[in-house]
């Protein structure tokens, strides 16, 4: 044993000194917001979802390698992404977590959020989605059970619930098929959230709900990839296969040319009428205060540059070009997140008789709900680097177990 | 730990144990999440004739003070809307209690709720302050309690005293159209739109008469006699929401 006078502060000291210290600061802004209520937050009746909202949407968004790698590998049997699917499970947990985290800071009542699932009201997106939402959440617990259970200490100190847990691995093709249903649902509803509400135009279209979905195929498995491929560079515990990386940023690539194909004939096709309070929403989009978030975040460096670098391999292979590809991803599905939450909110239309106007409203976070939404961010990225470094999160050593289901799902691999 | 396996059957099984229990709570709980169902011999409606609006804001305090509200929030918001001639006209905005509330359709918990007789109600007991219905609301009637209201009213007792309950900080609350005198007034056989004590506060504060409260399902009544006489309108129909508020638009001829 090395005596402990050697110890030398290492970057991942410094790295888990930086989360823990805005941990620590959101769970004194959190602190804040629970006893003085959402009066500390900047958000108004006019724009009552801000901030919070964004990264909760983001979080279940980034989630979704989840349930598209557990369905690529255990319902089509693609069993060489096994590896894969079990960091973007582990990521799946994270996220959803996060996601759960924000909304308890964001609802008035974090002391009755119980009430979704006993008092229904089927009509309401929300309600689906949050239903959807626990159940997906039991779901993740169930598949990342065997990741805890595999681990040394647990085998040691309860080996009976370890096998258990370890044993639930065999059940991975049914917990696919739920997580698979669960997933298309509620990452839908999360736009049909917005695009059902015809008070705001902007939302007000059946594009939203397919666009969320389709951002969250391409933003899922890039937080996958980005966590594996920075892992691999910065840490010997991490065992990366390359193929399997290029073979999922190939997919990556295509997902997201297919993402703004959709994209852009949503936003074409709502410039040719004079629609109010869509019109004046779209022209903040493309150039008004949104317009840089718009054309840079979303568009330019969040879906075009990083296709273009995943589908030439010859800049794939560079390694910096491709973390810079997934985590601009990443980036973009934030703010497409953003931008759609606020563009219906920054907008609003009147109800007087003689006109029906558009007015604009206002909204930048407090620092208390900047702290808090950090201080969440910092939980989720350190649950990822202590599942890197002590639950072998990231390893494509080993093969696939659980057998997919075979005879009718099975595809030729 | 032998490792176990699961077959197709036992996982539809499982499915099917799963549907049954959530089909099963689903009937347990009954309707009792939006009294949607039922019906009721009364319509009730609102008429405000904007001829005769002077923009004083009695209203708005009167709610204030019945419905016990803090002054940043107004169940009832007196907004001005444009002039006929030289005199500006005025537009008061109470929730309109759609037939088709955008607010009853997203809330989750059912907490927004229509009763048989049309008015839309909050159960404060259910919401848990998601602030969907803000969202979805097209006329902006509602608020959120972002602080808790402890200070004594200010609007008590000049322009009425509370008859409900103050709602408790991180909910969603509107306009009830004063079901509080409307059930109470009809219990003890008055008649709302006629008797002040079973007619919503606003309408009993008005000092020129602009506000008119009634059963359209009668079609003697006062509400029904106006919307039969005079051309009316709602707000935003275009949305489909139709509204319980109808407004007599600002004519030249009458003098208030």
């Amino acid at each position: 044993m090395k005596a402990i006078t050697r110890f030398r502060i290492r970057p991942f000291h410094v790295w888990v000194g930086l989360l823990s210290l805005l941990m620590l600061t959101g769970a004194v802004a959190g602190g804040i917001v629970i006893t003085q209520g959402l009066s500390v937050t900047n958000l108004t009746d006019l724009v009552p979802w801000g901030l919070w909202i964004t990264i909760d949407l983001s979080a279940i968004a980034l989630s979704a390698g989840a349930f598209l790698l557990c369905a690529a590998v255990y319902i089509l049997g693609l069993k060489r992404f096994q590896p894969l699917a079990r960091t973007a499970t582990f990521i799946g947990l994270v996220g959803y977590s996060m996601a759960v985290l924000t909304l308890m800071l964001d609802i008035g009542r974090p002391d009755r959020f119980w009430h979704a699932l006993i008092y229904w009201n089927t009509h309401s997106l929300l309600w689906e989605v949050t239903m959807c939402v626990t159940l997906y959440l039991t779901v993740l617990a169930l598949e990342t059970a065997p990741i805890f259970g595999q681990t040394p200490w647990m085998q040691r100190r309860f080996p009976k619930l370890a096998a258990r847990m370890t044993g639930l691995h065999h059940y991975a093709p049914y917990f696919a098929i739920v997580g698979l249903g669960l997933s298309m649902l509620h990452q839908s509803s999360l736009g049909a959230t917005y695009g059902v509400l015809k008070a705001r135009p902007i939302w007000y279209r059946p594009d939203l709900s397919v666009l969320f979905m389709f951002s969250a195929i391409v933003g899922g498995p890039a937080l996958t990839l980005l966590v594996t491929q920075l892992s691999g560079r910065l840490t010997p515990r991490a065992f990366v296969d390359e193929r399997l990386v290029s073979r999922l940023m190939t997919f990556i690539g295509w997902a997201l040319v297919g993402y703004i194909y959709f994209r852009f004939w949503d936003a074409l096709s709502m410039t040719y009428t004079y629609e109010p309070g869509r019109t004046e929403a779209l022209r903040m989009l493309t150039r008004g205060q949104l317009a840089f978030n718009f054309w840079m975040g979303e568009i330019l460096l969040g879906a075009v540059v990083p296709a273009a670098i995943l589908l030439v391999p010859r800049l794939r292979r560079v390694f910096p070009l491709q973390i810079a590809a997934l985590a601009l991803i990443v980036g973009g599905v934030i703010a497409y997140r953003w931008d759609v939450n606020m563009a219906g909110q920054l907008v609003i239309l009147t109800y007087l008789p003689q006109g029906i106007k558009a007015v604009y409203t206002q909204y930048l976070p407090s620092l208390v709900e900047i702290a808090s939404g950090a201080g969440i961010i910092a939980y989720g990225a350190m649950a990822v680097t202590l599942a890197v470094r002590y639950l072998n999160l990231v390893d494509h050593r080993q093969e696939g177990t659980a057998e997919a289901l075979e005879p009718v799902l099975g595809a030729a691999d | 730990m032998e490792p176990k396996t699961l077959n197709r059957r036992d996982f539809l099984k499982v499915l099917a144990f799963g549907s049954a229990v959530a089909g099963g709570l689903q009937l347990a709980r009954g309707t009792a999440a939006s009294e949607t169902g039922g019906s009721s011999p009364h319509r009730w409606v609102m008429v405000i004739d904007q001829a005769k609006c002077i923009g004083c804001g009695f209203c708005t305090l009167a709610c204030r003070a019945n419905n016990d509200t803090p002054p940043e929030i107004s169940w009832n918001r007196v907004l001005e809307a444009g002039k006929v001639g030289d005199k500006p006209v005025f537009l008061p905005r109470p929730c309109q209690h759609c037939e088709h509330a955008p607010c009853v359709e997203v809330c989750m918990v059912g907490a927004s709720y229509r009763r048989p007789d049309g008015i839309v109600m909050m159960d404060y007991d259910k919401c848990i302050g998601c602030r969907y219905c803000e969202v979805a609301c097209p006329y902006g009637a509602r608020a959120f309690n972002w602080k808790e209201f402890d200070d004594p009213n200010p609007a008590v007792p000049a322009w009425g005293s509370p008859e409900v309950p103050r709602r408790p900080r991180g909910v969603v609350e509107k306009c009830s159209f004063c079901y509080q005198r409307i059930d109470r007034g009809l219990t003890l056989g008055l008649v709302p739109g006629v008797d002040e004590e079973a007619t919503p506060a606003c309408v009993v504060a008005c000092p020129v008469g602009a506000r008119k409260f009634g059963d359209l399902n009668d079609p003697e009544s006062e509400v029904s006699r106006l919307l039969r006489e005079y051309p009316s309108y709602q707000l935003r129909e275009d949305l489909g929401t139709m509204p319980r508020v109808y407004y007599l638009p600002a004519r030249e001829e009458v003098e208030s």
